[in-house]
């Protein structure tokens, strides 16, 4: 059984929870990973066995609740991390030692999700979804966001995915209340794809990390279970039905998906990986609190047995296993 | 009385001899026009001789700009192809010339056969099924138009106008095929482009006062509730329940719309107004064009915001709103002449709901007016538009660029709906093997004859493109017939190319209206026997 590790929540007010987990791309080495909070942003220096919060420059009065965050693809010359918050976008430059407040238009947005660009070295851009207005973009790394909300008929958006070839083929897909929606200009317009409205709201999305070829992508609904997408998300099926009834708070692949078609899915109860691109299921091989329902996981080695594997609770909590 | 009103009956021959005088000069009016380097039309100013004429290279312009011909025969012939024409332009804005050029060929080609003996319905009935042939083999051939390159290269392909088409293929791309894109004339000599978050329709603030940026002139509310309605307010008393309702719906800022507010009242939503950081209110006029387009709009934002229209039709009355009944925005925003909503909190499951149920009334109906209307609606609702500012030396020449653009736009809406297929006449070429496969199977004269003359024809629009580019139509036909499919010869740079690798594409939808109006349209012509002139000749009245 693998170790696992628990850090201490900061209660506030309501029950904190983790949002998001945003691992460092060089993990293996550095061992830094953000996790984003109801009680804020929070920075491992140790793969996630300790923790402290990076909010201490701004002098808050409150905690102020952290909904998203991402890590540059080049933070290791970088340091540049976003934050999405109820309010907008906090970005630094240093790691989180210290930060800057992102300019939105207004009325404030309540960040739900952030997307990155896995080109950010030379694009700088990066995605915001909101709760009530949309999907911003930014092209300069973060500074000035603005709306670009053209064909997204629901602007409920609760998750983001962004093409590994982003550089190439422009695409990202976000989850909304009422579906999935497609754009293949950089986010800049936004067209309906065909996944079932009834199944909605859709959760969580990822993108196989061969999508330029295989066109591939998955969806979590918030009850209705595991869909699989194909042609570019003009077709979907559901997948795992008898063993995914929960909501599907994150879906994790394998880097080497399609040639290993594993995939772990983060249920409110527990953990689920298929090996075999699907059609069966079963739980994860550690061990998991039972006390505390699951929101989220990173995996930034890997799904391999032995790779860790970071898992948010309600309650604030991250295990490492 | 019949009688008294009928000067002539004309029969064979001079029925057929007339029609084509008619439809070749209706013909070779628009031919120049076909092709990437084509030749423009100067039409005499219907104004005064003193004006400028009018300088056109749209085959249904210049088609409608002909309104009679002094020979009646002849211009019974030129009528019936001038309302083909115009009626595709309405419909898809483009492949006129092409269409015009089919025709003549198949009316030319039908007349000998028919003069020589064969049977005018019967052919008719075989060149309806060669059509479905062409059809068939154009939806095999078409493919999805995506991406603002692709985009670019189709608008290249019928505004031959670069930078117009480079604009155009980034602005489709993110407004899509029923976006709403406004053309105006710009200040300076370039084309610019803007794009507006949200959507906005024309009624501006009902009083100037009600203006709180003066530096933009206009006025932005967060988080604002609508009224949505057409109650005429005459009296201040009737606009108690209305901001009651909202302040207690825990609404600080209210953007009321209306079909009439008095001056009182007006004053009095003003007074209430005063301390803008606890309330504001504003009215702006419903929108209205016609009864119906404003039960529309209502309609549209009642959806889009989740509120209830409150119709004065329908006994709705300022006392009877209900919270309920306001719909509510992220942001809304007025000026003098319009107002606009950016992010309505209405369902998006009903918005998508609503939505389609007007894409399938688009897709269901061929009236101009009311898919111009329907599309508009929809662009609405899609959360944003653009506005093209067009530039140029000169007033006339900004015009026709708008117009252009204005053409282009309606031909790549059609392309992105409907797909595209390889341009430069290749794609019709390629349907030739088709019809001979017919005609091989087939042993009836009309119906070989049939078959024959659509191969023929098909070849009509690639043999005008190259005659009007100067090339030698026979010496460049023999290259292209020798070389792979998918290639034919690009004009500009004078070589035989694959044209999809060239970026040379025409609308699929556009060429399904060209094979429909030139051969569906022919074949009728061809039937028609007899002339019969009133006494009088008709008044020309239209000059649109």
């Amino acid at each position: 059984m693998a170790d696992t590790d628990t850090t201490s929540s900061e209660h506030t007010q309501l029950q904190d929870l983790v949002y998001a987990l945003a691992p460092s791309p060089h993990f293996a080495q550095d061992g830094i990973c953000f996790a984003a909070r109801r009680s804020g942003l929070y920075r491992s220096d140790d793969g996630g066995a300790n923790w402290r919060t990076t909010y201490d420059s701004l002098n808050l009065e409150a905690p102020l609740a952290t909904t998203a965050v991402v890590v540059s693809p080049a933070f290791e010359s970088d340091h540049s991390v976003l934050a999405g918050s109820q309010g907008g976008v906090l970005r630094s430059v240093d790691g989180g030692e210290s930060w800057n407040v992102a300019v939105f238009p207004p009325p404030p947005p309540i960040v739900s999700a952030l997307a990155i660009s896995p080109d950010f070295i030379r694009d700088g851009t990066l995605f915001a979804g909101t709760v009530e207005d949309g999907v911003f973009r930014s092209a300069d790394r973060g500074g000035r966001w603005s709306a670009w909300n053209f064909g997204l008929l629901d602007l409920s958006v609760l998750c983001v995915a962004i093409s590994p070839n982003f550089a190439a083929d422009e695409t990202l897909f976000v989850g909304t209340e009422t579906g999935v929606f497609r754009s293949t200009n950089g986010g800049r317009a936004w067209r309906e794809v065909n996944f079932p409205t009834e199944y909605a709201p859709v959760i969580s999305l990822a993108l196989s990390p061969d999508y330029a070829e295989d066109g591939v992508l998955f969806a979590g609904t918030e009850s209705r279970g595991l869909f699989r997408g194909a042609d570019r998300g003009d077709t979907w099926e559901q997948i795992g039905e008898d063993a995914i009834q929960d909501s599907v708070n994150g879906i994790v692949l394998s880097p080497q998906f399609p040639a290993r078609p594993e995939i772990l899915v983060v249920l409110g109860t527990g953990l689920l990986v298929s090996r075999d691109g699907g059609p069966s299921w079963s739980g994860w091989q550690a061990d998991l609190p039972t006390d505390h329902g699951l929101t989220c996981a990173a995996a930034p080695q890997g799904l391999d047995p032995d790779a860790p594997l970071l898992i948010g609770l309600v309650g604030g909590d991250v295990i490492r296993i | 009385m019949a009688k008294s009103q009928t000067q002539r009956v004309v029969f064979q021959p001079a029925t057929y001899q007339g029609f084509q005088r008619g439809i070749h000069q209706i013909v070779a009016a628009v031919r120049p026009t076909l092709g990437p380097l084509p030749r423009i039309v100067a039409l005499e100013s219907t104004v005064s001789s003193s004006t400028m004429p009018e300088v056109l290279d749209n085959g249904g312009v210049i088609a409608r700009r002909i309104i009679q011909i002094a020979d009646r025969d002849a211009d019974m012939g030129a009528m019936f192809l001038r309302h083909l024409l115009w009626h595709m332009h309405e419909k898809v804005g483009d492949g006129t010339a092409t269409a015009a050029v089919m025709f003549q060929s198949i009316y030319d080609q039908g007349v000998r056969y028919i003069v020589a003996g064969g049977n005018a319905m019967q052919l008719r009935r075989f060149m309806e099924t060669g059509m479905r042939v062409i059809l068939d083999e154009l939806s095999d051939m078409a493919t999805r138009l995506e991406g603002k390159q692709k985009l670019a290269q189709v608008a290249e392909s019928i505004c031959y106008d670069p930078p117009l088409a480079k604009m155009l293929g980034e602005i489709f791309d993110i407004i899509g095929e029923y976006g709403r894109l406004e053309t105006r004339s710009g200040r300076g000599r370039e084309l610019e482009r803007e794009y507006v978050e949200g959507m906005y329709w024309s009624g501006g603030v009902l009083s100037r006062q009600m203006i709180a940026d003066h530096a933009k002139m206009r006025t932005d509310m967060e988080n604002a509730a609508i009224l949505i309605s057409d109650l005429e307010i005459e009296d201040p008393r009737q606009l108690t329940p209305v901001l009651e309702t909202t302040i207690k719906a825990g609404f600080q800022s209210l953007m009321m719309i209306v079909g009439k507010l008095s001056d009182s009242a007006t004053a009095f939503l003003l007074s209430v107004s005063k301390d803008a950081d606890k309330f504001r209110g504003i009215a702006v006029k419903a929108p209205q064009v016609t009864a119906a387009d404003r039960a529309a709009a209502l309609q549209d934002l009642a959806v889009l915001t989740g509120g209830r229209v409150l119709a004065k039709a329908a006994g709705f009355t300022p006392g009877s709103v209900k919270p309920q009944d306001l719909g509510q925005a992220r942001r809304a925003w007025a000026d003098r002449s319009h107002f606009g909503i950016v992010g309505g909190k209405g369902d998006p499951r009903a918005l998508r709901e609503h939505i389609a149920t007007l894409r399938a009334a688009f897709e269901q109906t061929d009236e101009p007016g009311d898919r111009r209307n329907l599309r508009e609606r929809i662009g609405k609702l899609m959360g944003g538009s653009a506005t093209l500012w067009v530039g140029g030396a000169t007033e006339m020449e900004i015009e026709a660029r708008k117009e252009l653009a204005k053409r282009t736009a309606d031909a790549l809406r059609g392309a992105i709906a409907d797909g595209v297929l390889p341009g430069g006449g290749v794609s019709l070429l390629a349907c030739r093997p088709a019809l001979l496969h017919k005609l091989e199977q087939s042993t009836d004269p009309d119906e070989r004859a049939a078959y024959r003359i659509l191969i023929r024809a098909l070849e009509a629009p690639i043999r005008t493109i190259l005659t009007n580019a100067g090339h030698d139509a026979s010496e460049v036909m023999a290259e292209i017939k020798g070389a792979r499919p998918g290639h034919g010869f690009d004009v500009r740079s004078g070589q035989v190319v694959d044209v999809a690798q060239a970026g040379i594409f025409d609308s699929a939808g556009v060429q399904r209206q060209v094979i429909h109006s030139a051969v569906g349209g022919a074949a009728l012509a061809l039937t028609v026997d007899v002339l019969v002139h009133h006494k009088q000749p008709p008044q020309a009245m239209d000059t649109a």
